[in-house]
């Protein structure tokens, strides 16, 4: 099933539709966005200069940067009065990234969210548990939005809790199953702990994944795990939240919405633009988006796209799951963390020094943050107390600045290993194996 | 009565294999002479208390491998040999509304001594109520 005619029409028909939108929407941005005016002018352009969709490349790129340094509504196109959602993600420096909503863009993510669905095999018959979180996240609302419109039953667990979920997502016939990978093979262990039957317990029939690197192995034992089909879906809150592509069952590769996204593989380095085929970081222009149009935004993700038809009918271009990124972010269970996050908080912190070790590893099936911190001279105490202190103190502004939990450790100065003198910042000890 | 505050240090220690063979040996190579040694752990670390013969020496040699310290100012009573005597001590800075954050006791040169730490502020009192109850403080362990 396919929800929209659009996402199978002829190349040139979505070519057609793609080229009319943005240069509505280069317009708009002209227009309306003193921002994007001034980058324009920079580059003595104007929306009249797109005449084909290869004249994307001649419109300035934007980054997560700009966002921050416009901080919190001022790359918004529309009142604030026309805003009905306000989403934020955690910031670098305590300013988070703040994205915001008319009534037509949740119009809009309903819509491509209805699309996951459909393409997941949901439909109105279905009752959807729905685990990622709920909040200033855009997985859980996002997820929970699509379901009703494509009109299934929404359970709307959110995240944590685990053994309740299991028990809730058997006694209500769960049929599809939102989340996090790692959460729900976190599930499967609390599943199998209680004893209970996969097979005969459970109804569900698919899932969809995302908000996390995903490798094909995980992504085999999520699905053999459970006996269900496995979509992957991708996005980001800045160009919509959860529903800019998604994997049909036919393949790995995700269909990107891109009458509504348009995508581009770049050279981080250079910024010039690559073939079909050809990994780099992925870039997109919304073209439809009202309250918060980007041109060009980059989005750190390493990934490449294919425009050869897929057997599931879709002509949309696919991207490949994504591998790797092009700056320094890490994903623990789902939560972006920029180590200069993590800096931030520790230079916050009285007498601590900035020799510190972001350590991520794998308890069961999450992620696990520790932060190894050394004692200088200044922090040190005569108490047992008042070290406990200072390390839960630093867990606490990691959470609250972060979004995550992890779990510090004080150690003895000099003996975070440094590699030419410099501190090794980041050991990930999570494989990713098949990328 | 600031005659009566003795040295003592207090060094961070990680809870693993070695780490305190580290301090030590670095102490005994320096000649340095161990007074006194109190390990107190939590889970993770530790703090290692230790007075010695030379506490400005010390500092610079464990601040040059990079340990972390505190130099803290402790009391030290001596151990006199009767039922009671520790008692003696606890209930005179009870009755004084001086609290003891903690203790422990040595032993040199066949005599004894009870180290104890008190909120800093508090140090000089403890020291005059116990002297004038004719409590023998150590000036030096």
């Amino acid at each position: 099933m396919i929800w929209n005619q659009i996402e199978s029409s002829s190349r040139e028909k979505i070519e057609e539709v793609q080229l009319k939108r943005l240069q509505e929407t280069a317009q708009r941005v002209y227009s309306l966005t003193p921002f994007y005016k001034k980058k324009f002018d920079e580059l003595k352009i104007t929306p009249n200069d797109i005449k084909s969709l290869d004249d994307i490349s001649k419109l300035p790129f934007t980054k997560k940067q700009d966002l921050r340094d416009h901080y919190p509504f001022g790359l918004f196109t529309v009142p604030n009065n026309e805003i009905v959602r306000i989403h934020s993600s955690s910031g670098t420096t305590g300013k988070p990234t703040v994205v915001g909503y008319n009534k037509e863009d949740m119009d809009l993510w309903d819509e491509v969210m209805a699309r996951v669905y459909t393409m997941a095999g949901a439909t109105a018959e279905d009752t959807v548990h729905n685990a990622y979180g709920y909040g200033l996240f855009t997985g859980g609302l996002g997820f929970h939005n699509g379901a009703y419109k494509v009109g299934a039953t929404v359970i709307p667990s959110s995240g944590g809790f685990t053994d309740r979920q299991v028990m809730l997502m058997k006694d209500f016939s769960a049929t599809i199953l939102a989340s996090t990978p790692s959460f729900a093979l976190h599930m499967a262990e609390s599943a199998k702990k209680a004893g209970m039957n996969f097979k005969k317990d459970f109804k569900l029939k698919a899932g969809i994944f995302g908000a996390e690197p995903t490798s094909d192995g995980l992504k085999d034992e999520v699905s053999k795990t459970w006996g269900i089909d496995y979509h992957e879906v991708y996005g980001l809150s800045e160009i919509i939240g959860p529903g800019v592509s998604c994997s049909c069952k036919h393949s790995n590769l995700l269909h990107i919405f891109e009458d509504h996204f348009f995508a581009e593989i770049i050279n981080s380095e250079t910024g010039e633009v690559l073939p079909d085929g050809q990994r780099g970081e992925l870039v997109f222009t919304t073209l439809t988006k009202q309250a918060l149009p980007l041109i060009r935004y980059r989005t750190g993700d390493i990934t490449s796209l294919t425009h050869e038809p897929c057997a599931c009918g879709r002509t949309m271009v696919r991207m490949e799951s994504i591998v790797g990124r092009a700056d320094d972010m890490m994903i623990i269970n789902g939560v972006n963390v920029y180590p200069s996050q993590v800096e931030h908080v520790i230079s916050q912190t009285e007498g601590l020094t900035l020799n510190y070790q972001i350590v991520i590893d794998k308890k069961g099936h999450l992620d696990k943050l520790e932060i190894l911190v050394e004692v200088s001279d200044e922090v040190m105490a005569d108490s047992i107390a008042a070290m406990g202190k200072l390390k839960t103190d630093i867990e606490t502004a990691i959470l609250n600045n972060l979004y995550v939990n992890a779990s510090v450790k004080l150690v003895v100065p000099r003996t975070i290993e440094r590699s030419m003198g410099k501190a090794v910042r980041i050991i990930d000890k999570r494989v990713l194996e098949g990328n | 009565m600031k005659k009566y505050a003795i040295k003592q240090l207090s060094i961070f220690v990680e809870n693993k294999m070695g780490e305190l063979t580290d301090i030590t040996t670095l102490i005994s190579k320096n000649n340095i002479s161990f007074k006194s040694i109190n390990l107190v752990d939590a889970n993770e670390f530790g703090i290692l208390r230790v007075i010695v013969d030379d506490s400005d020496k010390t500092k610079k040699v464990l601040d040059d491998e990079g340990f972390s310290l505190t130099i803290t100012d402790v009391l030290a009573v001596e151990i006199d040999d009767h039922v009671g005597s520790f008692n003696e001590v606890i209930t005179e800075l009870s009755n004084n509304n001086i609290n003891i954050e903690y203790t422990y006791t040595i032993n040199n040169n066949q005599k004894g001594a009870f180290v104890f730490k008190v909120a800093s502020s508090d140090l000089l009192n403890a020291a005059e109520v116990l002297h004038n109850s004719n409590i023998k403080i150590l000036e030096e362990i």
